[in-house]
C-alpha cells in the first residue's frame, strides 16, 4: 500500500481525527471494563431501579389481563375514539424502536465508525421498545383469542386476512421488522457472548454464555462470514428501518378521516420515529455511561452528534407540522380544515401546544454547542422529545377521531386507571427489560469497539502516538 | 473492522517469519485448513443438511404445537333442547304472527305480534286497520320488552307477603259475598282511562249490580279539561277528532300532536300532507307556539316561543284578530268577556297567523295541549268554530262512555270515610297524583286496598292485596282505535308469572264470564254479519272489525254554554320575568307518564329533543340560564306553591325565557333495577289546580355542576355542514334540484377509485331513502331497531363513555339561520333538524378495506354485511367509517348484569357496572330476556363490531320463500316493495323506505329519482346506499322571520354553493 501523500498527512496532523474512545484505552481495559459490568455484583442502584421498574411492569401486566378478561371496556374508548392510548402507545414504542436499527444498519452502511459504542444498546432498546409496540395490538383487538386471524393461514374455508387493510400491512412490517431486528442484535452479539464465555468463571455462566455463543472461536473464517452476514442484515434493515414506520403510518393515511387521510405520513412518521428514538437512547446512555463509568466509550462527541441528529428530525417534524397545517388551509376542505383547527384550537389545544413545544421548539436549544454538551440541558431536551412524541401520537390519533365529519358523533374521551397504567406498565417492562439487559450482556459492542480503536487499523504506526510507550506496556 | 487478508506470497525473499508451528511445517493438512479459514474469493457456500423435506417437518410441527397451544380457547358451550312433540303450525326458527293491539289512553294502537315457538318477539303496526299505516310509536316497540321485564310482579302479595292465587280467589269470594249485600256500598274502583268495550260493559255490569259502588278514572296526563269544554260545548259522549290530512294551517298552542300527544293517524295524516313528491304538491303549514321545543315545534314552518303560562293569553289574543277578520259573533262575544293579561306578543305574528288562518277558512284548524284550563279549550273550540273547522279538519264524533267519577271526587269521598274498599287497576296514584292530595296518606286510610298492577310500585307498597297484572300480551281483551274502530287483544303466551287481567278481575267481581268469551260477547255488537263464526276468525285474523269507526254526531257546537264556561277564567297571570318564573310538566317522551320507567330501552333512548338518556332535567334557556347564573348539570332547588325540588338544569335552545321545563315520570322510588334513582320527581310540585304549569316558581342554586347528565349528542351545531339540507317551497320551485349543489356537492372531481369491488350482480339491488321532511325524530325507529336486531342496553355509565349500542340513532342539529347576525335569539331561537343516521351501506364502504380480518365485506346486492364470527375487534372500520354508525361491544353486555352494581370489594370500585368485574360477574343471561330475543339475530359476544344490516334476516327470510315459491329454476328477484326494514315498518310518517333500486317500480327507486334526493358526504366517493330528501319548508313569507325559515345550508353571504364552514357559534352541551 501506498504511503498516504504529504497533504493528507499535514491535513492529519493539523486536525487529527477526535478518538472514538478517550483517553487512549486498550482493548483489554475495554473488555475489562465493558464485561466487568456483567462480571461484577449488580451494584445497589441497580436492585433499586429495577425493583421499581418491575413492580410497575407487573402491575401493568395485572392491568393488561384485567383488559382482557373483562373487555376493552375497561378502557376509556368509545365509539368515535375507537383507537386511543392503545394505539398512541403502540406508535409511540414503534417509533422508540427506530433508533436502533437505524444506528446499526444505515450507520454501518455509511461508515459512522463511531456508533460502534451505542449500537449495542440502541439495538436491545429498539428490541424492546418493539416488544412493549407489539402489546398493543395484541391486547387492542375485541376478541383477543381470535387475533390469528390475522395470520395468512390456509384454512378449508378460503378465508384470508384482507390484504387490502393497513393492519394487515401492519403485522407484516411489524413482525419482520423485528424479527430482522433481533437477528441482526443477535448477530453482533456472538463475538462478545464468546468473550463472556471466555472471561466466565461459575460454570453456569461458562455453559450459558458458551451456548449463546454459538461455538465462536474468533477464527478469520468465522470472522468473515459474520462481517458478510452482518452486511447483509444491514442492507436488508436500512430499507425496514423506513419502511416499517412507513407502513405503520398507512393505517392512518390510507383512511378518509380528516386529519389522517394525508400522504405526508410517511416521511413525517420516520422522521418523528428517528426523532423519538434518539432521545430514547439518549434518555437511557445518559445515566447508563455515568452509572456505570463509560464516559470513555461513550464520549460527548457521542452525545453531541445524536443532538444534532435530534434537531434534524425534529426540525423535520416541524416542517411535517407546518405543511399539515398550510395544506389543509390550502386544500379548501373545510372537514381538513376544520380538523386542524380543532387540533390546535379545540378542546384538546393543550396536548398539540404540548406536542408542538417539545417537538419543534424545545430541539431548537441544540443548535448551541455548549447545550449539546451539558447533560441536563441534553436530558431535558430529550425526555421533552419522548412526553412531545407521546403526544404527537395521542393528537393525531384521538384529536382527528374525537371530532370528524358528523357533529352528531362528536364525543371527548377520557382516560381511564386502566389506560395509565397499561402505559406505565410498558415503560416498566422497557426499562426492565433494559436493566436485564445491562445486568447479563455486554451493554457495548465490545469486539466493534477494538475494531475502531487505532490500534486495530492495519496501518497504525505507534510511533506517531506519543503514548505509545505506556501503551506497549499496557498490552503486555 | 474488515480487513481483506492477503494471503503470504509464494516469492518470500528474506527471512521468514512464522506464527505457528502448523505453518512451518507446511503440512497439507495446514495448507487446507488455511485454504478454508482464509478463502481467497468468496465464500463456498456449502449446502448444509437442511433438505426441503426436514424443512417442512419442521415448520408443520412447529405449527400443529401452535394448534395445540390455541386450541385451549374454545367457546361456551351451549345446548339446544328440541321438542319432544311437535307443536301444530310450528317451524322452529319461522315466526307466526298474530293481530292484537295495544291499550292507550287515546285508544288501541292496532298491532301485529312475531312470535317464535309462542314467545312474541317484535310488535308491528297492523297496516290492515284503515286508520293505521303500519306504524307504531315507541311505547307500543318497547312494551314487549315490558313482558319480559326481571321486574314485574311475579306473586300475589298480601300484607307484603307472599301468597296464593286460591287465597286471592278466596279473599275475592268474600269481596263479591259483601258487594251482594251491600249493593256496592263503600265499594270503589280506581281504573285508568281506556278505550276498551268490554271493560265498558263489565262496568255498565258491575254498576247495574252494585249501584253503590264508585267508578273514578285518573290518568296523570289526562284531557279532562279537554273533555269538560267539549261536554260544555257539544254535549255528553262526544269527541273531537282532527282531521290532518284535511287541514292546510295549523296552529298548535302547545299541543305536540306528533310528539306525546300524538296517535299513530294523525302523524301519518299530518305527513302526507307534508310529503313533497313532485313540484304540484299543496303541502300544510304549521304554526307552533310552545315553551320548549317540542317534537310538533320542530315540524313547524314557523315557531314562536311562548312560556306556558302565557298561552291562554296568546289564545285570546289569536281569538281576538280571527273574530276581527272573520267578524264572527261567537267568537267576538267570547273576547269581549276576556280579559288581556297584557303580556306582549309579537303582534305580526298574530296579525299574519290569523290573517292565514281566516284566508282558508274550512280549511284550518287550531289546537291547543290537552292540559290547559277547560275556558281556553273553550275559546280555542270557538276559534275553530269561526274558522269553520267542525266537520271539516276538526270531526265530531259520537264516542259512548262509561261515566265515571274524577279522581278529585276519588280524594274527598275518601275524605269523608265512604270509602272502605278500593281496587285499583293499574295506574300508579300513590306517584302520579297531584302533589296536594297527599294520596300516599290517604289510600292509607282505606281498610282494604287492592291493586292490579303489572309491578310492585309506590301504590302497591300501602295496599292490603298486590294482585300481578297480565300483560296485553298475556290476555284476552278489546280496544277501540282512536278512530274507533274495534280491535281485539289476543294474547300471544299464558301468563308468564300467572297475573290477571282488568278483563278478568271485573269479570270475577261482577260475575260475568272472562276470557275469549267475554271478547265474543262485545264483538257480537259490532258484527254485521249472519255467519258469527267467520266473522269472528276473520276480526282476529285480520285484527279489526270492518266498518266500526266512530259514527259523526248529529250535534251542533253550542255557543250558549260559553260564557259559564269563561267565567271559570281566572284573573289572567301577568308576564314571566326574572321574577316570575314558571314551571311546566310535559310528559316525558321516554317514559311518558313515569309507567315506562324499568323500560330499559326506553331509558336508554336519548330523549328526542334534549337527547339526554336515563334521566330528566329542568330545560331552560339560554338567556334564563345566565340570569340565574346556572349552567348545565348545576343543582338547583325549585319551590313552589310550597312545595321544594332538587333537580338539575340543562340548557335547551329554543326554549321560552323564563320558563323551566322538567318531564313527569322520574324519581320513582319503589321501582325495578332499571328504574331505580333515575331522575327527579316532577309530581312533588304538581297541585291539581296546576296540571300542565305552575308560576311563581323560586329557583337556588344547591350545588354547581352537582348532576351529571348523560346526552348521546353534546354537539348541537352542524357546523355548516350540508348535513341536512332544506329550503322552502319557493325555492324548491325555483330549484328543484337544490340540494345537489349545495355546499360541496356544488363541485365534485371525478373520483376514482383504488380498488377494484365484487361485481353487485346479484337480482335485487338495496337500498334506502330517508325523507327528511316528513321524519318527526319521534325515534320509534330506533325501538324497533332495538327490539328485531337484539340490541342491548348498556346503563347510564357506559353511554356515558360513547358506548350506547343503537344501530340508528336521530341526530337532531340545532341551527341558528344565516346570515342574520344581527338577531340577539341567533342561538336562543334556533331551527331544529332530524337526521336518522344509521349505516349507509357505501358501496365503496371505507369500513370494508380496512378490516384486515375481512369481517365486512360486500354482498353481491349491496349490502356491507358483518360477519361477528370472524370479527376481532380492532375497531379500525369504526375509525374509518364518516358516520359513526358501527358499534362496538366493549363489554359483554348481553352476558354479564349490566343493571348491577359493584355493592362491595375492591376500593374504587364500589357503585360501578358489574361489568368491570370482569369474569367475577355471574355470566348469562337470564332466562326472562332471553325470551324476547329474535333468534334469527345473532346475539353479539363482547369485542366485535355491530351495525344497520339493512334488516338482512328479512330480507333472508323473504328469499327463502321466494325460493320455496320459484323452485329452482324460477325467477329470485323478490317481487316489488316485498321487504320492510324494521324501522321502516315502525315509522308512523312513512320516512324511511327501503327496497330494491333496482326495479323501477320500487318505491325507493322511485324516490331516488325526486330532484331533492341526496347522498351525505359525496365528495368521498363512498356512493352511499341510502340516500336523504331535503327538507321542505313551507314558510309564510308575511310572518316575521320567514326570511330565516328554510335556510340552514345558506352561509352569511347568501351563497349556497362554495361556502366554507361558517364560524357558527358552538353550541356544546356542558359535555363536549
Amino acid at each position: 500500500m501506498a504511503e498516504p501523500d504529504a497533504s493528507t498527512v499535514a491535513f492529519v496532523e493539523r486536525m487529527p481525527r477526535r478518538p472514538l474512545v478517550l483517553n487512549n484505552h486498550s482493548m483489554a481495559w475495554i473488555s475489562d471494563r465493558i464485561a466487568g459490568i456483567v462480571e461484577n455484583k449488580a451494584p445497589l442502584w441497580w436492585w433499586i431501579t429495577i425493583s421499581i421498574t418491575g413492580s410497575f411492569a407487573a402491575f401493568g401486566t395485572f392491568c393488561m389481563l384485567y383488559l382482557l378478561y373483562t373487555g376493552v371496556g375497561v378502557w376509556g374508548n368509545n365509539v368515535p375514539v375507537g383507537w386511543a392510548w392503545d394505539i398512541t402507545n403502540f406508535v409511540f414504542w414503534i417509533g422508540i424502536g427506530h433508533a436502533g436499527t437505524l444506528i446499526s444498519a444505515i450507520l454501518h452502511l455509511c461508515r459512522q465508525k463511531w456508533r460502534t459504542s451505542i449500537n449495542r444498546a440502541a439495538e436491545a432498546m429498539t428490541l424492546f421498545a418493539v416488544m412493549c409496540a407489539a402489546i398493543f395490538p395484541g391486547i387492542h383487538v375485541g376478541r383477543f383469542w381470535m387475533a390469528w386471524f390475522l395470520a395468512p393461514i390456509p384454512n378449508p374455508n378460503w378465508i384470508w386476512p384482507n390484504f387490502r387493510s393497513p393492519l394487515m400491512w401492519d403485522v407484516f412490517a411489524v413482525s419482520t421488522y423485528f424479527t430482522v431486528s433481533v437477528l441482526f442484535w443477535y448477530l453482533g452479539l456472538v463475538p462478545d457472548l464468546a468473550t463472556m464465555r471466555d472471561r466466565a468463571k461459575g460454570k453456569v455462566s461458562r455453559i450459558v454464555y458458551g451456548i449463546l455463543a454459538f461455538g465462536w472461536r474468533g477464527g478469520n473464517r468465522q470472522w468473515r462470514h459474520y462481517e458478510m452476514a452482518y452486511l447483509v442484515l444491514a442492507g436488508i434493515s436500512t430499507p425496514l428501518v423506513l419502511s416499517v414506520h412507513s407502513t405503520v403510518s398507512f393505517d392512518f393515511a390510507t383512511s378518509v378521516l380528516p386529519g389522517w387521510h394525508t400522504t405526508i405520513f410517511p416521511p413525517y412518521f420516520v422522521a418523528g420515529a428517528i426523532f423519538g428514538g434518539f432521545a430514547m437512547v439518549l434518555t437511557l446512555m445518559l445515566p447508563a455511561r455515568s452509572l456505570h463509568k463509560l464516559q470513555d466509550v461513550f464520549t460527548w462527541d457521542h452525545i453531541d452528534v445524536m443532538c444534532k441528529l435530534v434537531l434534524l428530525t425534529g426540525s423535520i417534524v416541524g416542517y411535517a407540522y407546518c405543511m399539515e397545517f398550510f395544506v389543509a388551509f390550502y386544500g379548501a376542505n373545510p372537514f381538513e380544515r376544520f380538523a386542524f383547527l380543532n387540533r390546535y384550537f379545540g378542546p384538546y389545544w393543550w396536548a398539540s401546544w404540548t406536542m408542538f413545544t417539545c417537538n419543534v421548539i424545545m430541539p431548537q436549544l441544540f443548535w448551541v454547542r455548549a447545550f449539546r454538551r451539558n447533560w441536563a440541558i441534553v436530558f431535558f431536551v430529550s425526555m421533552c422529545a419522548n412526553a412531545g412524541m407521546w403526544f404527537e401520537r395521542f393528537v393525531i390519533f384521538v384529536i382527528s377521531l374525537h371530532r370528524d365529519f358528523l357533529p352528531s358523533a362528536w364525543r371527548m374521551y377520557y382516560p381511564t386507571w386502566v389506560d395509565v397504567f397499561t402505559f406505565i406498565g410498558t415503560i416498566g417492562i422497557f426499562l426492565t427489560l433494559f436493566l436485564l439487559f445491562i445486568r447479563f450482556l455486554p451493554m457495548v459492542a465490545m469486539s466493534e469497539v477494538k475494531g475502531v480503536l487505532p490500534e486495530a487499523d492495519p496501518h497504525y504506526h505507534p510511533r506517531t502516538d506519543p503514548e505509545s510507550e505506556s501503551r506497549k506496556e499496557a498490552h503486555a | 473492522m474488515k480487513t481483506v487478508f492477503r494471503h503470504p506470497p509464494e516469492d518470500l525473499t528474506g527471512k521468514r517469519y512464522w506464527r505457528s508451528l502448523e505453518e512451518l511445517a507446511d503440512t497439507p493438512e495446514f495448507r487446507s485448513w488455511l485454504q478454508r479459514e482464509f478463502p481467497a474469493g468468496a465464500a463456498d457456500l456449502e449446502l448444509d443438511g437442511v433438505s426441503r423435506r426436514n424443512f417442512l417437518r419442521l415448520m408443520g410441527a412447529s405449527m400443529a404445537l401452535a394448534g395445540i397451544g390455541l386450541s385451549g380457547c374454545r367457546r361456551p358451550e351451549a345446548y339446544i333442547a328440541p321438542y319432544t312433540k311437535s307443536v301444530e303450525w310450528l317451524v322452529p326458527g319461522k315466526a307466526v304472527l298474530y293481530t292484537t293491539s295495544m291499550p292507550g289512553p287515546k285508544g288501541g294502537v292496532p298491532l301485529i305480534a312475531t312470535t317464535f315457538e309462542g314467545r312474541p318477539t317484535k310488535l308491528e303496526g297492523n297496516p290492515l286497520v284503515p286508520s293505521s299505516n303500519g306504524g307504531t310509536d315507541l311505547f307500543a316497540q318497547a312494551s314487549v320488552l315490558d313482558l319480559y321485564d326481571p321486574g314485574r310482579a311475579r306473586t300475589f302479595i298480601r300484607d307484603g307477603e307472599e301468597a296464593g292465587a286460591q287465597q286471592f280467589d278466596v279473599y275475592l269470594a268474600s269481596v263479591a259475598k259483601d258487594l251482594e249485600a251491600g249493593k256496592g256500598a263503600g265499594f270503589a274502583i280506581l281504573m285508568e282511562e281506556q278505550v276498551s268495550p268490554t271493560r265498558d260493559r263489565f262496568l255498565r255490569k258491575l254498576k247495574e249490580r252494585f249501584p253503590e259502588s264508585g267508578l273514578y278514572t285518573y290518568n296523570p296526563l289526562g284531557f279532562e279539561e279537554h273533555d269538560l269544554a267539549v261536554a260544555a260545548l257539544f254535549g255528553p259522549d262526544i269527541a273531537l277528532r282532527a282531521d290532518f290530512e284535511a287541514a292546510d294551517i295549523i296552529v298548535s298552542l302547545d299541543s305536540d300532536f306528533l310528539g306525546i300527544e300524538q296517535t299513530v293517524q294523525s302523524v301519518r295524516d299530518f305527513s302526507r300532507r307534508r310529503r313533497v313528491h313532485g313540484l304540484g304538491q299543496d303541502m300544510n303549514r304549521l304554526y307552533a307556539v310552545e315553551n320548549r321545543y317540542t317534537i310538533t315545534g320542530g315540524m313547524a314552518d314557523h315557531r314562536l316561543r311562548c312560556a306556558a303560562s302565557q298561552i291562554p293569553a296568546f289564545a285570546v289574543k289569536l281569538a281576538k284578530e280571527v273574530a276581527a277578520s272573520t267578524n264572527d259573533r261567537v267568537l267576538n262575544a267570547v273576547v269581549a268577556q276576556l280579559k288581556d293579561g297584557g303580556t306582549p306578543f309579537d303582534e305580526v305574528w298574530i296579525k299574519e297567523c290569523a290573517a292565514d288562518l281566516v284566508a282558508r277558512k274550512g280549511k284550518s284548524l287550531v289546537l291547543l295541549g290537552d292540559r290547559f284550563p277547560a275556558w281556553v279549550h273553550g275559546v280555542v273550540l270557538a276559534m275553530n268554530n269561526a274558522l269553520g273547522a267542525f266537520g271539516s279538519t276538526l270531526r265530531v264524533l259520537s264516542v259512548p262512555r262509561v261515566k265515571t267519577s274524577s279522581f278529585r271526587d276519588l280524594v274527598a269521598d275518601t275524605k269523608a270515610r265512604a270509602i272502605k274498599r278500593l281496587f285499583i287497576f293499574g295506574g300508579n296514584p300513590v306517584y302520579a297524583a297531584p302533589a296536594d292530595f297527599e294520596w300516599g296518606e290517604l289510600q292509607r286510610a282505606i281498610p282494604e286496598v287492592v291493586r292490579l298492577g303489572y309491578s310492585f310500585d309506590e301504590t302497591s307498597s300501602p295496599s292490603k292485596w298486590h294482585v300481578p297484572e297480565a300483560h296485553y300480551l298475556e290476555s284476552w281483551g278489546d280496544q277501540r282505535a282512536p278512530d274507533g274502530t274495534y280491535l281485539p287483544i289476543q294474547p300471544m303466551i299464558l301468563p308468564l308469572f300467572g297475573g290477571l287481567s282488568q278483563l278478568d278481575l271485573l269479570a270475577k267481581l261482577a260475575g260475568l264470564p272472562a276470557d275469549v268469551e267475554a271478547i265474543r260477547e262485545t264483538f257480537k255488537t259490532f258484527n254485521q254479519e249472519s255467519d258469527f263464526e267467520s266473522a269472528w276468525t276473520r276480526f282476529l285474523r285480520q285484527g279489526f272489525a270492518e266498518s266500526s269507526s266512530y259514527q259523526a254526531a248529529k250535534v251542533e257546537f253550542n255557543p250558549n254554554a260559553l260564557p259559564d264556561l269563561l267565567k271559570t277564567a281566572g284573573p289572567p297571570p301577568g308576564p314571566v320575568s326574572p321574577g316570575a318564573i314558571e314551571i311546566v310538566f310535559p310528559a316525558d317522551y321516554k317514559i311518558y307518564d313515569g309507567r315506562y320507567a324499568n323500560n330499559g330501552w326506553l331509558q336508554e333512548l336519548p330523549d328526542p329533543i334534549t337527547k339526554i338518556t336515563w334521566d330528566n332535567a329542568i330545560s331552560l334557556s339560554k338567556s334564563t340560564a345566565k340570569a340565574l347564573q346556572l349552567e348545565d348539570g348545576d343543582l338547583v332547588e325549585i319551590g313552589v306553591n310550597g312545595r321544594k325540588l332538587q333537580a338539575a338544569v340543562m340548557i335547551a335552545p329554543g326554549h321560552a325565557d323564563y320558563s323551566l321545563s322538567l318531564p313527569l315520570g322520574y324519581g320513582r322510588w319503589v321501582v325495578g333495577k332499571v328504574g331505580q334513582g333515575i331522575g327527579f320527581n316532577a309530581y312533588a310540585l304538581r297541585t291539581s289546580d296546576s296540571p300542565y304549569f305552575a308560576t311563581g316558581a323560586t329557583v337556588n342554586l344547591v350545588q354547581k355542576n352537582g348532576h351529571r347528565l348523560v346526552q348521546t349528542q353534546n354537539h348541537y351545531s352542524m357546523e355548516g355542514r350540508a348535513l341536512v339540507r332544506e329550503a322552502t317551497v319557493d325555492e324548491f320551485k325555483r330549484n328543484p334540484a337544490f340540494a345537489k349543489t349545495v355546499w360541496m356537492d356544488a363541485e365534485i372531481p371525478p373520483n376514482v377509485s383504488l380498488y377494484s369491488h365484487p361485481p353487485l350482480n346479484a337480482p335485487n339491488q338495496w337500498g334506502m331513502v330517508v325523507d327528511l321532511n316528513t321524519c318527526i325524530g319521534c325515534a320509534a325507529c330506533v325501538i324497533a331497531c332495538q327490539a328485531e336486531n337484539n340490541i342491548p342496553i348498556v346503563g347510564k355509565d357506559q353511554v356515558d363513555r360513547g358506548r350506547e349500542m343503537h344501530w340508528i340513532r336521530v341526530d337532531r342539529y340545532f341551527a341558528s339561520a344565516g346570515g342574520d347576525k344581527n338577531n340577539p335569539h341567533l342561538e336562543e331561537d334556533p331551527e331544529m333538524v332530524m337526521e336518522p343516521m344509521m349505516c349507509q351501506h357505501c358501496e365503496n364502504a371505507p369500513c370494508e378495506t380496512v378490516c384486515p380480518v375481512n369481517a365486512t365485506v360486500h354482498s353481491e346486492d349491496g349490502l356491507n354485511v358483518m360477519v361477528y364470527n370472524r370479527c376481532i375487534g380492532t375497531r379500525y372500520c369504526s375509525n374509518n367509517c364518516p358516520f359513526k354508525v358501527r358499534r362496538f361491544n366493549f363489554f359483554s353486555y348481553n352476558d354479564r348484569p349490566v343493571m348491577d352494581r359493584i355493592e362491595k370489594g375492591l376500593p374504587g370500585f364500589q357503585g360501578k357496572q358489574q361489568l368491570y368485574l370482569g369474569p367475577l360477574a355471574p355470566w348469562g343471561m337470564d332466562e326472562l330476556s332471553k325470551m324476547q330475543k329474535n333468534p334469527n339475530v345473532s346475539v353479539r359476544i363482547r369485542g366485535v363490531m355491530e351495525k344497520c344490516t339493512y334488516c338482512l334476516q328479512r330480507i333472508e327470510t323473504a328469499k327463502v320463500s321466494q325460493r320455496v315459491k320459484a323452485g329452482v329454476k324460477g325467477d329470485l328477484s323478490l317481487p316489488t316493495d316485498s321487504v320492510k326494514t324494521a324501522c321502516q315498518q315502525a315509522c308512523p310518517a312513512e320516512a324511511i323506505i327501503f327496497g330494491d333500486i333496482k326495479d323501477p317500480k320500487s318505491r325507493v327507486s322511485q324516490l331516488r329519482t325526486l330532484p331533492q334526493n341526496y347522498h351525505l358526504l359525496e365528495y368521498l366517493n363512498i356512493q352511499t346506499r341510502t340516500t336523504y330528501l331535503a327538507r321542505i319548508r313551507n314558510p309564510n313569507p308575511k310572518m316575521p322571520g320567514a326570511a330565516r325559515v328554510g335556510n340552514i345550508n345558506v352561509d352569511e353571504h347568501g351563497d349556497q354553493r362554495h361556502s366554507a364552514p361558517r364560524a357558527e357559534s358552538e353550541m356544546d352541551g356542558g359535555n363536549a
